[in-house]
């Protein structure tokens, strides 16, 4: 009985190790080819790097992907026409070298690099990207992708002028067109086209697919996959981009990502050298590696502020368990909601939940995004004797065991759900539930699955209040659109609204609007602003904390620049070399 | 005579772990929730015997503990802020047994010194304060969920095994089908529709019925094989032979028979619900912050952090075990002594 | 014969009951896989809406199962919404592994317990039965999250073993080294399995062969004169053979399931972390499936136990056909 399963796993071993043949060599730079010359320092080539995934990546397929682990493979494995640097968050050309705006700032040309191949030496011209955004259009394929590329309700359009020319119309001017084709993988048309005629494009580039059937633009290529233990990536010898020598980027030849249960596990991974590189960090497993920094041989970075906003929100719907309209005349009164912030101890929050590690946050846009933050803010400190005064003015009284009462004289207490698998805000809850004790309030915190949460929020409207945190893709405000209109899929605490409830959600629906087709970013800020300030009066979300962004990377790896943006530390990849040039 | 000394013993063993329980209010020094935001993690107290001239007393002092400013997360006592622990202390207020309200405990110090005699938690909560509140959840449902499981567990088992054929067939495959089941998919619908805020009786109550109600099953199996082979022999025959209806002849002869296995099956199961509680919690059915119960206090070791940088917080874990053998032996005892029973009949 | 069959056509039954329930229990629980991306501001309700339709999620329950059952019968077990793919294939990959730890582990445990149980009931009462029974009293009362984690602990801070994984990526050449890197990455939680199932197994060893020592043919070869280490082995032991390999089919029976904590704590990449991945995720068709495979081997076990007990023991042979 035992020898079978150990049988099965040595034939495996064997086939993987007869799949892993002789790499490919790098193709020479060819006079033909418009390459990316990219400014870093020029390194050595040759070596692999280990990296974990907190899970499985469940496809290779950029059209249907939706978790965080596959978007962060098929990122090494294709490129986009237009990409946002991670390090400037600012936009710059990937695969379209140059564009140009219209005067009505309805079109765009974009010119694409010439004589590029995908990672299988097929040619790329315009009708791969023609295709690429065919098939992300495409209603019948139901991308998630979808949704980024439809600009005031109308889907944009995208047209072949030229072999190598691009025309993208809009219906409408949009602020962010630019950064609209970040992370839009172009697809090999040769690959894929018999899949989509077929309908069977959302099955197509699963784990399964053998590596030569899967190709793309980026900097690597798949070279076999373990399920549930590894998936290695090899260099693309076609790769666009060059260093200043005039090397063939990537350096590395081998990009491995080992499977980890957890994040824990990830750290242990990190620590015990298996891995080379680790990528979030929570802070306690940071106060962990820290200790072994110095004898190690590896360097631990706090990068800053995330993106990352933690929140604690009060059950807005209108429609809603009649049991809880009751509380809800709590709820809906500003003045009770400024109270609960204000008793909220939020540099105790980031000590006790972050280890000191994080920011305290009075606004949804967190210091990382220091192009968009409004930092007239106000940052009032904990006051228990303020929210008093703040309750007392809204009409709220204290009975003789000291039990904040309502105007009828019932006794103000609510819940909090959250979700148990994120121990950071379970943390947080409770915290909260020992703070608002000082107000008379009694909190409960109740823990449920991460689904039943998402249940009670977006389905059933049954809970009172509820910590969720939420991180921006992007730093501008276009990607939280759907977070502050008052009939987006995201406005967590007063959803499906057709109208704004309030006049201060109404002028927020409007500043938003205003800034998504202003095109100056100097009045986009300014209206932006706005928004910012109204959320902080208002409170429809008491914003709690940020964690800081906390990597790690052997001190073999140059070139290592996390960033604050997703993916904080291989988005520059093919600039990556190790100093010892061999394998770590 | 040897055995019924130890069963004594245990016996002892167990009722002061309950009792111990019970008082948690009293022999706690804090209550289970006060956090101590400035002192997370802080290792367990040292107790001084002497001051910082060197004379010795009687009376242990507690030294304040101040955090070092450039390594944050570690404490350095300040010897010349200590302050003697005193017996039956003012403190929080709690309600003894349930019932009284009170606000002595056994022992303490006067703040701001803090007394961590099992060192503190991530939210500078006391974690021995904890450990007491926390075995009155912990060892009342596990022992509850036991006697539930079991009583279904005899239910069937004895029937099914007596009367066999279909009956038999039909209890057996039902078990079976329990031990197969996702759970925690039921659990999550239960969770769904009961109200979100459950007050800490019911959800006891809750908790316990849904541990003995799943957990029939294995019991309900082994006490069917012990009837089934009871119920072929002779004496049993016999007594049918003068006339003993299937009741009686359950209760006088397959029971006792089946004795000696409950009372193993109850030492080992009450360990495994006490610990059963803990998937609970994350379903929302259990306890949720800031109560604490054994179950959870040990889930707090999955943090890698914690298992590998405070040693004090293991000491939920390591108790568990003397607790835990104290059950099995419990269990071990009482079956050989009802085995001498059925013997010496 | 009759028995057996009727056996099987029960299990059938019961396989049917148990997928049955588990699309109940699975649609009762609140949310579904595509509530997630409800979270991603990039997404629109109306794609998440749509997706949920092209999944089949809108249909009615029945209409589920038939279409679920109708995946069976072509072996596919359903289809994974995160993996775009059959469940089978996803689970017999993982499964593999988890095999490859039950089985070595469950094979290990059993060869260690043997010769302790023996050992120990053999010289019952002396101070080395005494030490066993302490052993592994303290063994059975430490919770098993306890002894995966000390491990773990054990394994970060020596580094005398391995943290995780079944192979490490560096080890390249030949097949002796890849064979022994996997032995030494199955050693950790090995261990761990063993230490959680020897107390039951050593006691339950320990107490057939006291019973076989002192029956009265065991009596009576010694009697004769026989040596005492040739009637332990040639008596004693056939004779306790027959609790043991009903215990034994039962051990077999929880393969699958026995090492899921294990797999987590130690990153495994067995059926644990796929499915307690699919669990957080309501990935339902995946945990369906692997709820199915994992009773195919409960109720096997089972079914194996019965059928063993049934040859042995003439008094449930006759029940049986009654």
């Amino acid at each position: 009985m035992k020898p079978r399963p150990c049988l099965l796993n040595f034939a495996l071993l064997v086939m993987l190790f007869v799949l892993s043949g002789p790499s490919a060599f790098t193709q020479p730079p060819r006079s033909t080819e418009d390459l990316f010359i990219s400014d870093n320092p020029v390194g050595r080539t040759g070596g692999n790097l280990v990296v974990s995934l907190r899970s499985e990546p469940k496809t290779l397929n950029p059209v249907t992907s939706t978790d965080v682990s596959s978007r962060e493979v098929i990122a090494q494995l294709t490129s986009d026409m237009i990409h946002i640097n991670r390090s400037s968050q600012r936009t710059e050309p990937a695969i379209a070298k140059a564009w140009k705006v219209s005067a009505n700032g309805l079109q765009y040309r974009l010119e694409l690099r010439h004589g590029l191949r995908f990672s299988d030496g097929s040619a790329f011209d315009a009708d791969d990207v023609v295709f690429s955004f065919k098939v992300y259009l495409d209603e019948h394929v139901h991308s998630p992708q979808r949704d980024t590329l439809i600009v005031a309700g109308k889907p944009i359009v995208v047209r072949k002028l030229d072999q190598y020319t691009i025309s993208v119309e809009l219906s409408q001017p949009y602020a962010a067109a630019e950064r609209l084709f970040d992370s839009v993988a172009i697809l090999p048309r040769r690959l894929l086209e018999p899949a989509y005629n077929d309908g069977k494009l959302d099955q197509a580039w699963g784990l399964g697919t053998p590596p030569q059937l899967i190709a793309g633009l980026g900097p690597f290529r798949l070279k076999s996959y373990v399920p549930g233990q590894s998936l290695t990536l090899e260099r693309n010898p076609y790769y666009w981009k060059v260093d200043k020598a005039g090397n063939r980027l990537p350096y590395l030849n081998e990009l491995t990502y080992v499977f980890v249960a957890n994040a824990d596990a990830e750290a242990i991974r990190f620590q015990a050298g298996d891995t080379d590189i680790i990528n979030r960090l929570n802070a306690d497993d940071y106060s962990v590696l820290e200790k072994d920094e110095h004898a190690g041989s590896f360097h631990l970075q706090d990068i800053g502020s995330s993106l990352e906003f933690n929140f604690l929100f009060f059950n807005l719907n209108s429609s809603l368990p009649s049991q809880l309209v009751r509380k809800q005349i709590w709820f809906r009164d500003a003045r009770f909601r400024q109270a609960v912030s204000l008793a909220i101890d939020r540099n105790a929050m980031v000590r006790v939940v972050y280890r000191g590690r994080g920011t305290p946050l009075w606004t949804p846009v967190t210091p990382a995004n220091n192009l968009w933050v409004d930092t007239s803010i106000p940052h009032p400190a904990r006051s228990v004797e303020d929210a008093k005064k703040i309750l007392i003015s809204a009409g709220f009284v204290w009975n003789a065991e000291g039990v904040l009462l309502d105007k009828s004289n019932s006794p103000v207490e609510f819940t909090i759900i959250t979700s148990a698998s994120n121990a950071q805000r379970v943390k947080m809850a409770t915290m909260i539930q020992s703070d608002l004790k000082d107000l008379g309030i009694q909190v409960q915190v109740v823990s449920l699955d991460f689904h039943s949460v998402l249940d009670r929020i977006f389905q059933t409207h049954d809970y009172e209040a509820a910590v969720l945190g939420l991180g921006a893709g992007d730093v501008d405000p276009s990607a939280e659109m759907n977070v502050w209109m008052s009939s987006g899929n995201d406005h967590v605490w007063d959803l499906g609204e057709p109208h704004p409830s309030t006049p201060w959600e109404a002028e927020i629906d409007r500043l938003m609007e205003e800034q998504l087709s202003a095109t100056k970013r100097r009045k986009r800020k300014a209206l932006y602003d706005r928004v910012q300030e109204i959320l902080a009066e208002q409170a429809p979300i008491i914003c709690l904390a940020s964690p800081d962004i906390l990597v790690g990377a052997k001190n073999e790896i140059e070139n290592f620049k996390p960033a604050a943006l997703d993916p904080h530390t291989l988005w520059n990849s093919p600039e990556l070399f190790l100093s010892s040039g061999g394998s770590l | 005579m040897k055995l019924n000394r130890t069963i004594m013993v245990l016996l002892l063993a167990a009722g002061a772990l309950h009792i111990f329980a019970l008082c948690a209010g009293f022999l706690a020094p804090y209550d289970f929730a006060q956090q101590n935001r400035d002192l997370l993690y802080v290792p367990p107290s040292r107790l001084h015997f002497n001051d910082p001239q060197g004379r010795w007393h009687l009376r242990p002092a507690i030294c304040g503990l101040a955090e070092l400013p450039n390594s944050p997360g570690t404490y350095a006592e300040d010897r010349s802020r200590c302050l003697p622990v005193r017996f039956l202390v003012r403190g929080s207020e709690y309600k003894f047994l349930g019932i009284f309200h009170c606000s002595r405990h056994l022992f303490g110090v006067d703040p701001p010194a803090r007394m961590f005699l099992l060192g503190s938690d991530g939210y500078g909560r006391d974690v021995l304060s904890r450990l007491l509140y926390g075995g009155q959840l912990s060892l009342f449902c596990g022992s509850l969920a036991t006697i539930l499981s079991l009583s279904i567990g005899v239910l069937l088992g004895v029937s099914a095994g007596y009367y066999g054929g279909w009956f038999d067939a039909v209890v057996m495959r039902c078990a079976e089908l329990f031990l197969a089941l996702p759970w925690i998919y039921l659990l999550l619908a239960i969770r769904a529709f009961l109200p979100l805020h459950i007050s800490a009786g019911r959800m006891f109550f809750l908790l316990f019925a849904v541990i003995g109600f799943v957990g029939w099953a294995r019991p309900a199996r082994l006490i069917r094989g012990v009837a089934l082979s009871g119920k072929e022999r002779g004496y049993l025959l016999a007594a049918r032979g003068f006339g003993g209806s299937d009741l009686y002849l359950m209760k006088r002869h397959l029971l006792p028979q089946a004795s000696s296995i409950l009372v193993t099956q109850a030492g080992l199961l009450a360990p495994q619900y006490i610990l059963a509680e803990v998937t609970l919690s994350f379903l929302g059915l259990g306890v949720g912050e800031p109560v604490p119960s054994w179950g959870n206090m040990l889930a707090t070791l999955l943090q890698y952090d914690v298992l590998v940088s405070y040693w004090w917080m293991w000491a939920p874990g390591l108790l568990l075990i003397p607790v835990f053998l104290v059950y099995h032996a419990l269990g071990n005892a009482l079956q050989e002594s009802a085995d001498c029973r059925v013997y010496s009949q | 014969m009759r028995y057996l069959g009727f056996r099987l056509l029960q299990s059938i039954f019961l396989l049917l009951g148990v997928s049955l329930l588990s699309f109940i229990f699975v649609e009762a629980a609140p949310g579904n896989y595509f509530d997630e991306m409800r979270l991603n501001p990039r997404i629109t309700n109306e794609t998440v809406a749509q997706l949920r339709q092209d999944y089949g999620l809108n249909q009615t329950l029945p209409i589920r199962y038939v279409h679920w059952l109708s995946s069976v019968s072509r072996g596919e077990l359903g289809f994974s919404f995160a993996y775009d793919s059959p469940v089978a294939p996803l689970l017999w990959s993982r499964a593999r592994n988890t095999l490859l730890l039950t089985g070595s582990s469950i094979a290990m445990a059993w060869l260690v317990a043997l010769p302790w149980g023996i050992l120990s009931a053999a010289k019952r009462k002396a101070w080395i039965d005494h030490a066993s029974s302490v052993i592994m009293a303290i063994l059975l009362a430490a919770p098993d999250v306890l002894l995966a984690l000390g491990l773990l602990l054990f394994a970060a801070r020596t580094r005398l073993l391995p943290v995780g994984g079944l192979a490490s990526l560096a080890t390249k050449s030949g097949m002796w080294p890849e064979v022994r890197d996997v032995a030494v990455h199955l050693f950790g939680p090995v261990l761990i399995l063993v230490l959680i199932s020897l107390p039951t197994l050593v006691r339950h060893v320990r107490a057939a062969m006291i019973e076989a020592i002192d029956s009265p043919c065991v009596h009576a070869a010694r009697a004769h004169g026989i040596p005492r280490s040739r009637i332990l082995c040639r008596h004693a032991l056939p004779l306790a053979l027959n609790p043991l390999i009903s215990l034994f089919a039962l051990s077999l029976g929880s393969l699958l399931s026995a090492s899921l904590l294990v797999e987590v704590v130690m990153s495994w990449p067995g059926l644990g972390p796929l499915l307690l991945d699919a669990i957080l995720a309501r990935d339902v068709y995946v945990i369906i499936g692997s709820v199915m495979i994992a009773s195919l081997f409960l109720i096997g076990g089972m079914l194996l136990g019965d059928v063993l007990l049934f040859l042995v023991d003439p008094r449930i042979r006759t029940e049986g056909l009654a």
